[in-house]
């Protein structure tokens, strides 16, 4: 089992990484059209389906400075992916290097309790939880300014700003109901 | 009283109110029972009500009668085969003279052998431009005349051994069987286990008339991954299985356009197994369950539930036995005793 470690290779001059997971492989190749356009840094844009990644590209491979899962609420399929991907990844990264993104949340067909899984996932881990919608080319470009804002913060780039100083702010938190018995 | 009854009103009415406006003209043309005058004064901007009474007027006037309305309604449906449900027989065992069967023979014995076995029934044999064989019968019984409301249609390609059935009932399909045994030269015919919409569709399917793919058609993975990069900053972690899954999919389902089918049905009748229900699994007598698999184009689906990953690879034999086979209804047995026996989907 080869974890992935974020500290592990030098960072690249002006230069973010980011490694979008997506068991579908839908939404993520138009997030990574729409991130490349960024002219300010240089971004890479790693695409996988689950991890753990495969080894041979480990040589070719930047540090990772933003893990992204995408779930798609109407698939089971896709959060069961993400939730067991989740264990090759090395500790170092929920420290504000991880951030979940969810599509199709206003979807009809797609159950309350899957939400709520994915909400006590991300709060779970201390990472934030973004809403997207995948359809439109509105609702990818706005997907990729608020990866973007995240990525740049976790690459180093924003100066004082660290990581693990904006995820304390942006984390995902559970309403205290959904978690604890009543006491009446 | 004219030369048209209750019936052919009818079925003149019903098959006015189900060809398009648009389509009505040539299906008329190629009627050829109206007069050139006849059809000139057809107005097809009218309403259908309008169309219809028209129409009525004209048949009257020709003196025709119900089994000229049944050609136009065969004429309508030889054109349109891919409305309603589609049933597959296939013809076993041929005699020594199957293959010299040719077309006046077996207008001849099928009318013969049907009328010989039913009393009141009505059948009309057509030649379609592609080597089809359509066949319409108005079914009747002892003591009723043939019922041109309720058709079965047959298509019948010489020479192969399959034969396509519209709608037949369970009192009609061994009398049909019989007399398309006898008349094509064959010893039995069996259900093929296809069904779909489309008439062409599982024509080609059975006939496999669409792109099928062979294993040596894909060298290797590596000419796929050669392709033209999209950008630089993007890279694919996983290229390699993505076209390896993709590879197994076409070896599975072909890599062109496949033929529509809307469903696969698989009857299970296999002992449960799960570790974890013990109830369940200790019972000796299998569990019976019907699985059914519904889309509008049943094989695409497939391949790509399999090329995206969403359906495991190499694609278990129960799905690629569908284009293989040519077959979307499975029965399937535990094969032999013990637990360790193989699922296989069984020759019904």
């Amino acid at each position: 089992m080869s974890l992935l470690k974020p500290f592990s290779k030098l960072p690249g001059l002006n230069t973010a990484n980011i490694l979008l997971v997506e068991s579908e492989e839908q939404f993520q190749q138009s997030l990574a059209d729409a991130l490349v356009e960024e002219t300010s840094v240089t971004v890479n844009v790693r695409l996988a389906k689950s991890l753990p990644l495969p080894m041979e590209n480990d040589e070719s491979r930047p540090r990772i400075d933003l893990v992204v899962f995408i779930i798609n609420l109407t698939s089971e399929l896709s959060f069961q992916s993400a939730e067991a991907s989740l264990k090759y990844l090395d500790p170092g990264y929920f420290l504000g290097k991880v951030c979940f993104m969810v599509t199709n949340a206003r979807n009809a067909s797609s159950p309350a309790e899957r939400l709520d899984a994915v909400r006590k996932l991300a709060s779970s881990l201390h990472c934030p939880l973004l809403f997207a919608e995948d359809q439109t080319p509105d609702g990818v470009a706005s997907a990729t300014e608020r990866l973007l804002t995240i990525l740049k913060v976790a690459a180093g780039l924003v100066p004082i700003a660290t990581a693990l100083y904006v995820s304390n702010l942006t984390r995902c938190t559970l309403p205290l109901d959904i978690d604890l018995p009543s006491f009446d | 009283m004219g030369s048209m009854d209750n019936t052919a009103k009818r079925l003149l009415q019903r098959l006015v109110r189900r060809i398009p406006s648009q389509m009505l003209k040539t299906t008329l043309d190629k009627w050829s029972r109206l007069t050139a005058a006849q059809r000139q004064s057809m107005d097809y901007t009218e309403s259908k009500w309008a169309l219809t009474e028209k129409l009525l007027a004209i048949c009257e006037e020709n003196e025709l009668t119900v089994k000229h309305i049944a050609e136009l309604e065969m004429i309508h449906v030889i054109e349109n085969p891919n409305l309603g449900m589609w049933y597959v027989f296939q013809l076993m065992d041929p005699q020594d003279d199957a293959h010299s069967v040719e077309l006046t023979q077996f207008k001849e014995q099928f009318k013969s052998h049907l009328s010989e076995l039913i009393r009141h029934v009505s059948i009309k044999i057509k030649k379609h431009t592609d080597e089809a064989v359509w066949i319409r019968i108005a079914w009747g019984d002892t003591f009723s005349r043939p019922n041109h409301l309720k058709p079965t249609y047959v298509v019948h390609y010489l020479q192969t051994p399959y034969v396509f059935l519209t709608s037949p009932t369970s009192k009609q399909k061994p009398l049909l069987s019989q007399a398309l045994v006898l008349s094509t030269r064959y010893q039995a015919i069996k259900d093929a286990n296809l069904s779909g919409r489309k008439l062409t569709a599982i024509r080609d399917l059975l006939m496999k008339q669409y792109l099928q793919v062979f294993p040596t058609k894909f060298p290797s993975p590596l000419a796929e991954r050669n392709c033209v990069v999209s950008n630089l900053h993007i890279e694919k972690e996983q290229a390699g299985s993505a076209a390896n899954r993709h590879q197994m999919a076409c070896e599975a389902f072909g890599d062109g356009i496949l033929p529509q089918l809307q469903s696969a049905v698989y009857k299970l009748e296999t002992k449960f197994r799960d570790h974890t229900n013990k109830t369940m699994t200790e019972r000796d007598e299998p569990f019976k369950c019907v699985v059914k698999f519904a889309s509008t184009n049943l094989l695409e689906s497939l391949r790509h539930s399999a090329s995206s990953g969403v359906a495991s690879t190499p694609v278990t034999p129960l799905l690629s036995s569908v284009p293989l086979k040519g077959k979307n209804y499975f029965v399937i047995t535990d094969n032999g005793p013990g637990p360790s026996s193989q699922m296989k989907p069984s020759q019904k």
